[in-house]
């Protein structure tokens, strides 16, 4: 018995160090890179396809050409193939090319089994390396953008307009202040020519990561990356990003529309991202504080828990999308990052008083850290749920690659290793090194904006009511303090605008 | 560092081999099933990749079971209180256990089921998590207060989703087709119920009562365990729950015997929206109709078919078009979905889907497109497997229909049986006029 556990366990050991052995990404200047993650005997295949492009390479005036250009590779016909053509063949396989772009890096995605690998390889490579930019796609693939910055974003998902809302107010003049669809009117700008050029410039090797794992044969990926050399050598230039904007106290813009309720996301910058030291003892505050849909979010306690006032309320150590389930998804790396909270829609009656208890929980965490027990309940959380970040082919590949990005070589074991060291007191200290509570960007989706306004800046009581007559005492008395908790809050630091002014052009829309 | 090393290992064992089909059977796994003397049922799926076990348990309770008037949204209400804890172990050490265990966990509502699953790594772990959800299914415990701020959450939750057009046609389609079975409303459930569910308390443990009992539950586990000693543990947690012997009648639909059709105004803009429904029929693994109509479904709306080709691709009238065939207990509907970019063309692409079918009744589909929808049903099919969370959730969905994961080999061994000439007869069958219920959304100026 005992020698069958070392034989398993030299055989773990084995394919553990073969699996860091093959990690490895290999970056020559210039040159393209790729990331391996063999597994034989696999059926699958995964390809991940990334570009350190992004939208903060759209040229002024022209916002939303990453988005549209990637969006012809991805959604459009290779000059072999007519997409309709495309469509037809991926179809038996089960199959399809998915695009994610973001502000610094831009990913296609794939999977098939391995019956169908030859086949599906040798269409995404002409997607990719051999593009139509056909005019009836471009047409097609500008005004599904385009509908979507018109008619979808503002108007059908208000929980992402507040986010975005964010992003432009935390972003205002930075490479990163715009959507990464870009505005109506730049869009509308956009020319066939300008996404041939913009595919020329930035589809050359040394941007690129050939992404692949699973049980495709031991010569595959040396057959993609011989494909993919044919590309020009070359780069983007790093980009140096400006200094990212603090704000000064409390920041709002209320996007106003007939609604009834009122959508919140808050933040501001940290000048560390996941590369960082102290980005391991911030995560562990952040996660305490509001862990993305998980009962252990003190937010979420004692925002919904306790007082029902809506589904959820999250914050976040980093810029956060969310995967399968409930887990991060991966490649939306960045080099600035920024701390945020969000509440999602409550009533508009509670928007004020939720709006205060976000905020003075904030200033609590900040003035007197965590208790020791929570601190242990978070970090024994995080050590075993990220356990299962990495369940299927993509997400262990995408991992991977953001494993690179951030200088690891495998960021999840690195979880492992250092959040056992980590102190409560690092943790308290980071929390005072990089949160706040009196310097937020604020961005607010409500009806009726003046009103709330006036009772931001004069900070009139906002008492809540419950459908519930014998709520606890405590509660009770809390409310009271938060119902009353000054926010200091200066009218000319509140601006409003029309929710369907949003997107129409760069920024937020003049006010009123 | 040798955690790191142990660390990599685990992480590198973390994936679980997707299936390879082999035989005739789609489901390449091996499962048991179980049934303890108080009626619950229990289907074990060992995997071979260490560490993830995923549990589920499956009550078979949902929106299709509110059939009294005033209590639509109730199953999905009542999935929220099971979160509250009992006096054995509060919400509040619920909550610690599920957080020291780093597990994946939630709940989801359904029309005819409500699903509860705890992903978690350790085989270690399974007889605490097998003893934490025995004790909440069987001693679940609140009061009159905590339904009434449980109801604000749910209001909340309403709120979250008011902001979409899509759901408010779906809630539409339903409420418009259906005359009186339970599927007219949908799992949120209409406002005015929502508002009052604060007064249910009585109701909840009525309900309660009826569904949440060992008869009307199926608990899955897929993953590394093993099976006797899963079942070791589930006899000794599980055994004194007790049966409900309710039996639930839901409302027969009567036959639908002439178009319907309406129409919302959205209040600000929005691409322009219409779905088309038809009364089909309930899910079989034996009789034909419905796989038939599985495959039809993608025959002729899929992004390959020639109408999605038409309308999407080359004359980009439509952003979306879809066929949602949906399996229920009950028979349901068969609806056709588009969002069309200009109001101007909802009625051309109405037009274009009645004809789509008419020709459908008057020409069998090549033999050639046949085979690439079983071809890509088999491989959509076998991707959706690729975890042991993924095995779990895919099989939870027939295991409600069927209580047993068999019948996903049944279905698509009945796939393969089905010709060009079936789909034509039930094309002919499903899709008359009478039968269909229209329904549109077009959004107004900005607000």
């Amino acid at each position: 018995m005992r020698k069958n556990i070392k034989y398993h366990l030299s055989i773990i050991f084995f394919l553990g160090m073969s699996f860091l052995i093959t990690s490895c990404a290999k970056e020559i200047p210039g040159k393209l890179s790729s990331e391996l993650l063999p597994l034989e005997g696999n059926p699958l295949v995964s390809f991940r396809i990334l570009l350190h492009v992004g939208s903060v390479n759209d040229p002024e005036g022209k916002e939303g050409l990453c988005q549209l250009t990637f969006s012809m590779l991805a959604s459009g016909g290779s000059k072999n193939l007519a997409y309709k053509e495309i469509s037809k063949k991926f179809y038996p396989m089960a199959t399809s090319v998915g695009l994610q772009v973001e502000k610094e890096m831009s990913v296609f995605t794939g999977s098939v089994h391995v019956d169908n690998l030859e086949e599906y390889y040798a269409i995404i490579k002409d997607m990719l390396l051999d593009p139509g930019f056909r005019e009836e796609d471009f047409i097609r693939i500008k005004t599904n953008l385009l509908n979507f910055l018109e008619k979808s974003l503002v108007s059908t998902n208000y929980e992402q307009f507040g986010k975005e809302i964010l992003n432009l107010m935390m972003y205002e003049g930075h490479p990163y202040g715009h959507h990464d669809a870009g505005s109506i009117e730049s869009v509308k700008g956009l020319t066939l020519d300008d996404v041939q050029a913009f595919y020329k410039e930035h589809f050359v090797q040394g941007n690129i990561t050939t992404g692949l794992a699973g049980g495709c044969p031991s010569a595959f990926p040396s057959k993609v990356t011989g494909d993919f050399s044919v590309l020009p050598e070359g780069q983007t230039p790093h980009l140096t990003l400006p200094e990212q904007r603090m704000p000064e106290g409390l920041e709002i813009v209320i996007a106003d529309k007939k609604t009834p309720a009122t959508a919140i996301s808050m933040g501001f910058p940290v000048p560390i991202s996941k590369a960082n030291d102290d980005f391991f003892a911030l995560w562990i505050a952040v996660s305490h504080f509001g862990e993305h849909r998980q009962h252990l979010s003190l937010l979420f306690q004692k925002i919904r828990e306790e007082r029902g006032q809506n589904y959820g309320d999250y914050a976040y150590a980093d810029h956060f999308i969310q995967g399968r389930r409930k887990f991060p998804a991966q490649n939306y790396c960045r080099q600035q990052q920024f701390f945020s909270i969000w509440i999602r829609p409550l009533a508009n009656s509670n928007r004020h008083f939720v709006i205060r208890q976000a905020l003075r929980e904030l200033k609590k965490l900040v003035q007197e850290g965590i208790p020791r027990e929570r601190f242990e309940l978070t970090r024994k959380y995080l050590l075993n749920y990220t356990k299962l970040y990495a369940q299927t082919l993509g997400e262990r590949l995408g991992w991977q690659m953001d494993s690179t990005y951030y200088g690891y070589k495998d960021f999840l074991a690195e979880v492992q290793e250092r959040l056992p060291k980590i102190t409560l007191d690092a943790v308290n200290q980071a929390i005072k090194k990089y949160l706040n509570f009196n310097n937020l960007y604020i961005a607010i989706i409500t009806e009726d904006a003046e009103s709330l306004k006036d009772a931001l800046v004069s900070n009139t009581p906002s008492p809540i009511t419950y459908a519930n007559p014998n709520m606890p005492k405590e509660i009770l008395e809390e409310d009271l303090v938060i119902q009353t908790f000054p926010l200091d809050v200066l009218p000319e630091k509140v601006r409003i605008a029309p929710a369907s002014e949003f997107f129409k052009k760069m920024g937020i829309p003049r006010t009123n | 560092m040798a955690k790191f090393i142990s660390y990599t290992l685990c992480i590198t064992f973390l994936l679980c081999f997707p299936l390879i089909m082999h035989g005739s059977d789609i489901l390449p796994y091996d499962y048991k099933i179980e049934e303890l003397e108080n009626g619950l049922k229990v289907i074990s799926i060992p995997l071979n990749n260490p560490h993830i076990i995923s549990y589920y348990t499956i009550v078979r309770s949902g929106s299709r079971n509110e059939i009294e008037p005033g209590k639509s949204g109730f199953a999905h209400f009542f999935e929220h209180m099971m979160f509250k804890g009992t006096k054995n172990i509060p919400r509040e050490t619920y909550d610690d256990f599920l957080t020291e265990l780093g597990a994946g966990t939630n709940g989801y509502t359904t029309d005819d089921y409500t699903c509860y699953f705890i992903v978690f790594a350790g085989r270690d772990n399974l007889e605490t998590v097998v003893k934490t959800e025995a004790d909440r299914f069987i001693n679940l415990y609140y009061d009159e207060e905590m339904i009434k701020t449980e109801a604000s959450v749910i209001e909340g939750e309403y709120y979250s989703s008011v902001s979409s057009p899509g759901r408010r046609l779906s809630e539409l389609l339903r409420d418009t087709a259906f005359e009186k079975h339970s599927y007219k409303h949908t799992t949120l459930g209409y406002l005015e119920d929502i508002l009052d569910m604060p007064n249910q308390f009585e109701y909840s443990q009525l309900y309660k009562k009826r569904f949440y009992a060992p008869d009307y539950s199926i608990v899955l586990v897929a993953g590394d365990f093993d099976h006797d000693q899963l079942m070791e543990y589930v006899r000794k947690y599980y055994s004194n729950w007790e049966k409900s012997n309710y039996t639930l009648v839901t409302p027969e639909e009567p036959p639908q015997t002439k178009a319907k059709r309406a129409h919302y105004d959205w209040p600000s803009p929005t691409l322009a929206r219409i779905a088309i429904g038809f009364h089909g029929p309930v899910y079989s693994d034996e009789k034909i109709d419905k796989a038939a109509l599985d495959l039809l479904a993608e025959i002729a709306f899929s992004r390959s078919s020639s109408l999605y080709q038409k309308l999407v691709i080359e004359e980009q009238k439509c952003r979306t078009l879809s066929a949602s065939f949906a399996d229920r207990r009950d028979p349901y509907l068969l609806v056709f979905n588009a969002t069309v970019k200009k109001d101007k063309d909802l009625s051309y692409v109405e037009n274009e889907i009645f004809k789509e079918l008419k020709k459908l009744k008057n020409e069998p589909v090549s033999e050639e497109i046949l085979a690439d929808v079983k071809s890509n049903g088999k491989y959509s099919f076998a991707n959706s497997l690729g975890t042991t969370d993924g095995v779990a959730s895919s099989l939870a969905f027939y295991i409600n229909l069927a209580t047993d994961p068999g019948t996903v080999n049944k279905l698509f061994a009945l796939y393969e049986k089905i010709t060009p000439q079936d789909i034509q007869e039930i094309t002919k069958k499903y899709f008359k006029k009478t039968n269909s219920t229209v329904v549109t959304l077009t959004g107004g100026k900005a607000k």
